[in-house]
């Protein structure tokens, strides 16, 4: 068990958090679909004394929660709560670790909506999700990680209590625990909680190497369909680091520089929305990214042994996607040969030395970059960018996108209303041309570049293109 | 619970504040938050100042053309400047009003300030730009679309109201947006009448000393003109029959259902409001017997949800549901109107009150832990009443609700006759309510 203290009496509240390394990764064969069902029934499965109706009645008055969150990596749980209810709840979010009660009709409800989640959520409801996981499973085709954290109909269906327990007494072990606590914790509190944890077993099941997944010199396609008025496009290919990695860092400028999320900043935001008005926003990404709630940060703890880079193009009009990856790839072929300019590296780097700081405003998100730190074996990504932007130079930049970006070896998926798919895709193949009309004014110089994107050559072939129903994928 | 002493302050830090000449109110929070300030601009403008028809939509549209650049500032250098400061800044526009959003590290606030305050008085775009940012708009609209929640507000708000401007959301109709790059000129008229420094208010939280956010607010925002023009919203007449819609769905998503009660407007001292807010938490809170019996024990629903949400003018009490299966629609309707009749005949224990009471309160100070979130609370607050003041005195209020109060609030809003019940259900389970 590794330990991880922000103490501070500058704060009233006292956040929580544990990680465990384990998640969807480790579902069984057959029953993918079992971390999260395992996460979920930990957090709306009840106590060994409490059960959850009658532990969600404890929580009301202090307007705290037990959130667990599970990835494909490392499942969290956390909550934060008022000094004033410390010890109440430290005593409930203790017995959801050490003694829950995995109630089975907890169980059969948290399934049922796992099962949702899939068929009425994921497929049916948020395109530009469903683009990501549908990249995921172009990725890591035949991997763990290429598969919603949900899992699969089938797993879900499959899944049992035992099932449950098995995994929650072989997973959330002290082995692969992280224990954070942050705020306005009392004397001795660490202590107690330390103690009380080593109760949870000791060891558990040997996790299995994550085998780095392949990446295949060319294009793969994948078109989802499903009603859509725009159409969301994902794409990207796998990596070899991670911020275990120096090279991440240097990435990292590279990255914000080409695409930072929901910023005016990127390459990739001013050539499609700001110029063309294409759609609302257009980023990329070294590493998972989940957004945190409304902000423009990424929630912590959502830490993988591998990652991806991938290129998120938020809904085009139809007429206008085969333009918009034409564009996104010239983007990217440019930064690959060009590299960043000194000007373009330096303001990066600025950007990134001050903006960075603001990652971490409040407790429980400083502990979970430091928490994120220790998986990775280092410091928080706040502080690997404060120690190491100053002594980056542009040409650890550029040599570290030309060993680590390849714009021809890219996974395409594309959400796309079942009428134009194949038509889409019979385009893409055939390398056609794809010139766009706006129905704006758009500025000389864009319109001359436009001819080149419109012809800008992409090597698809047509026996690497899938069309499928979103109603059947992860079956 | 009536008759007790006040309770303690609810609000952690101090707001002092000011009005400049010109009558921009300047609000300043200092918190402990080494290093980093947020600084908010909310114009009192939303969606709700959409009088003129196939004009929807519109203040959400000159949100974004606030992007577009000054003179001092064109678009580049504006983000330039903030990305060299390494600040995280952006917009959003609610029904009532607009918010322009900065964190950044304190000892910059001077520059923020210059360069918020630049755009608010010199505002300077071309047709161009207007109308590449009229097709990123839609194609916001366009991300929205895939999600049923979006087009189940659109219809409810549609149905329900006639004449307010809470007719439509703060989208807009698709049919304005289509058009809105054609409405160049409007979005001129809509920044000399909206974007006054009497109908705004500043709010800086953080690592930040009063009187330094004041002097920089009058150097920097001094100038800006007042002179905003008198406005009052359309009266939404009385609802005298209910109303329903229904809206069926391409793709397989679980069935909707939305009851919508028109319901008074925010007011700091009303106690009909307070007492809806703890209604909504006591009745269909997670606790509330009816989630035990929809969500958990019966399972027809697998979300629940209640309240009324703060607005200048009427707006609604509404209950969500996701039915499970779309043959249970009606049943959870039922169930959820007998609550609703239920809670106006038996009164509420007067241990619930207390624990309904602790959570509004420690829900709030959990959600007062960063500048950004603190300087958005205040902006909430101010932009619906014009003063910060309305923060105490709407947790005061919420003290003072008795279950009496509770009971009389239900037997008036929850009537047949003030309620709208929208549905959306997948294209082939479309008649299941």
């Amino acid at each position: 068990m590794k330990t991880v203290l922000l103490p501070s009496r500058a704060t009233p509240f006292v956040t929580f958090r544990f990680l465990f390394a384990a998640g969807s990764f480790d579902d069984p064969s057959g029953k993918e679909g079992l971390a999260a069902l395992t996460g979920a029934l930990l957090a709306e499965g009840g106590t060994q004394s409490l059960t959850y109706e009658q532990l969600l009645e404890a929580l009301y008055p202090m307007a705290a929660g037990i959130g667990v969150h599970v990835d494909r990596d490392v499942t969290i749980v956390s909550g934060t709560v008022h000094r004033d209810h410390l010890t109440r709840y430290y005593g409930l979010i203790r017995d959801v670790l050490l003694t829950p009660r995995l109630d089975p009709k907890e169980l059969a409800r948290l399934r049922d909506d796992q099962r949702n989640a899939i068929v009425s959520g994921l497929r049916a409801v948020d395109d530009e999700a469903l683009g990501m996981e549908s990249l995921a499973s172009l990725l890591y085709a035949g991997h763990p990680y290429g598969r919603p954290v949900e899992g699969t109909v089938s797993g879900i269906g499959a899944l049992t209590r035992e099932d449950v327990a098995r995994f929650s007494s072989s997973r959330f072990t002290q082995d692969r625990l992280t224990l954070g606590l942050a705020g306005d914790l009392p004397d001795g509190f660490v202590e107690r909680v330390a103690e009380d944890l080593r109760a949870l077993p000791e060891r558990g099941e040997a996790r299995a190497e994550h085998g780095v997944s392949r990446r295949p010199r060319g294009f793969d396609t994948l078109v989802v369909t499903k009603p859509a008025r725009a159409w969301a496009i994902s794409m990207g290919h796998p990596l070899s680091i991670t911020r275990s990695d120096d090279a991440f860092f240097p990435l990292f400028l590279a990255n914000s520089y080409f695409g930072e999320h929901r910023t005016f900043n990127g390459v990739l935001m001013t050539k499609l929305r700001s110029d063309r008005g294409l759609n609302y926003g257009d980023y990329s990404y070294v590493e998972h990214f989940v957004q945190d709630g409304a902000s423009t940060f990424a929630l912590p703890n959502v830490a993988r042994r591998q990652q991806s880079f991938s290129i998120w193009i938020r809904p085009v009009a139809p007429a206008h996607a085969h333009f918009a990856i034409r564009l996104a790839v010239r983007e990217l072929r440019r930064l690959v040969s060009d590299g960043l300019t000194q000007e373009a590296f330096e303001e990066t780097r600025a950007f990134l030395s001050s903006y960075s700081k603001l990652w971490v405003q409040s407790p429980a998100r400083r502990l979970g970059y430091a928490m994120d730190g220790a998986f990775y074996g280092g410091k928080s990504l706040v502080e690997e960018l404060a120690d190491r932007l100053p002594a980056m130079t542009r040409d650890d930049v550029n040599a570290t996108i030309r060993a680590h970006i390849d714009p021809e070896s890219l996974s395409i998926a594309v959400v796309a209303d079942p009428e134009g798919a194949a038509e889409f895709v019979a385009r893409l193949a055939a390398n056609d041309p794809s010139p766009v009309t706006y129905d704006s004014e758009t500025k000389p110089d864009v319109l001359l570049e436009d001819r080149d994107v419109a012809i800008e050559p992409l090597a698809i072939d047509r026996s690497r293109c899938t069309i499928v129903s979103a109603s059947s994928l992860f079956e | 619970m009536k008759g007790q002493a006040p309770p303690p302050a609810t609000f952690p830090y101090p707001i002092v504040e000011t009005v400049l000449d010109n009558g921009l109110l300047v609000v300043a929070v200092p918190m402990d938050s080494p290093g980093i300030a947020a600084h908010y601009v909310a114009v009192r403008t939303g969606s709700r100042n959409e009088v003129e028809p196939g004009l929807s939509g519109f203040a959400h549209f000159f949100e974004h053309m606030m992007f577009r650049g000054t003179p001092r500032f064109p678009p580049d250098r504006y983000n330039d400047v903030l990305k060299r400061l390494g600040a995280d800044g952006n917009a959003f526009t609610t029904d009532d009003w607009t918010c322009y959003h900065i964190v950044a590290a304190s000892d910059q606030l001077s520059t923020v300030m210059d360069l918020e305050a630049d755009r608010f008085m010199n505002l300077s775009y071309g047709v161009e730009a207007f109308q590449k940012e009229a097709a990123a708009v839609l194609g916001e609209y366009n991300k929205n679309a895939s999600v049923p929640f979006n087009a189940l507000f659109e219809k409810l708000h549609d149905t329900a109201f006639t004449a307010h401007t809470y007719k439509h959301t703060t989208m807009g109709f698709l049919k304005d947006i289509e058009d809105m790059p054609n409405q160049y000129h409007h979005s001129l008229a809509f920044f000399a009448r909206w974007y006054r420094a009497d109908n705004a208010i500043l709010v800086v939280a953080g690592d930040v000393r009063p009187e330094e956010v004041f002097a920089l607010a009058r150097r920097h925002y001094g100038a800006w003109r007042p002179g905003v023009a008198p406005f009052s919203t359309p009266v939404e007449p009385a609802q005298r029959e209910e109303k329903s819609a229904h809206l069926s769905w391409p793709a397989p998503t679980l069935p909707l259902l939305a009851i919508a009660f028109h319901a008074p407007a925010f007011d700091a001292g009303g106690i009909e409001g307070h007492a809806l807010d703890v209604l909504a938490s006591a009745c269909f809170a997670p606790t509330s017997p009816l989630h035990k019996e929809l969500v958990l024990d019966r399972q027809w629903a697998d979300w629940l949800a209640a309240g009324a949400e703060d607005r200048r003018d009427p707006g609604f009490f509404l209950v969500l549901a996701r039915v499970k299966d779309a043959a249970r629609v009606g049943d959870v309707r039922q169930a959820i109107e007998r609550t609703l009749e239920q809670v106006a005949k038996e009164p509420l224990a007067p241990a619930r009150l207390e624990q309904v009471r602790s959570r509004l309160r420690y829900g709030f100070l959990s959600g007062l832990l960063t500048p950004d979130q603190v300087a958005a609370t205040v902006c909430h607050y101010a932009q619906l009443t014009g003063e910060t003041a309305s923060i105490e005195r709407s947790f005061a209020t919420l003290a003072k609700v008795g279950a009496g109060d509770v009971a009389a609030a239900s037997a008036r809003v929850f009537r047949p006759e003030n309620r709208t019940v929208v549905t959306l259900a997948p294209a082939s389970e479309g008649d299941a309510n």
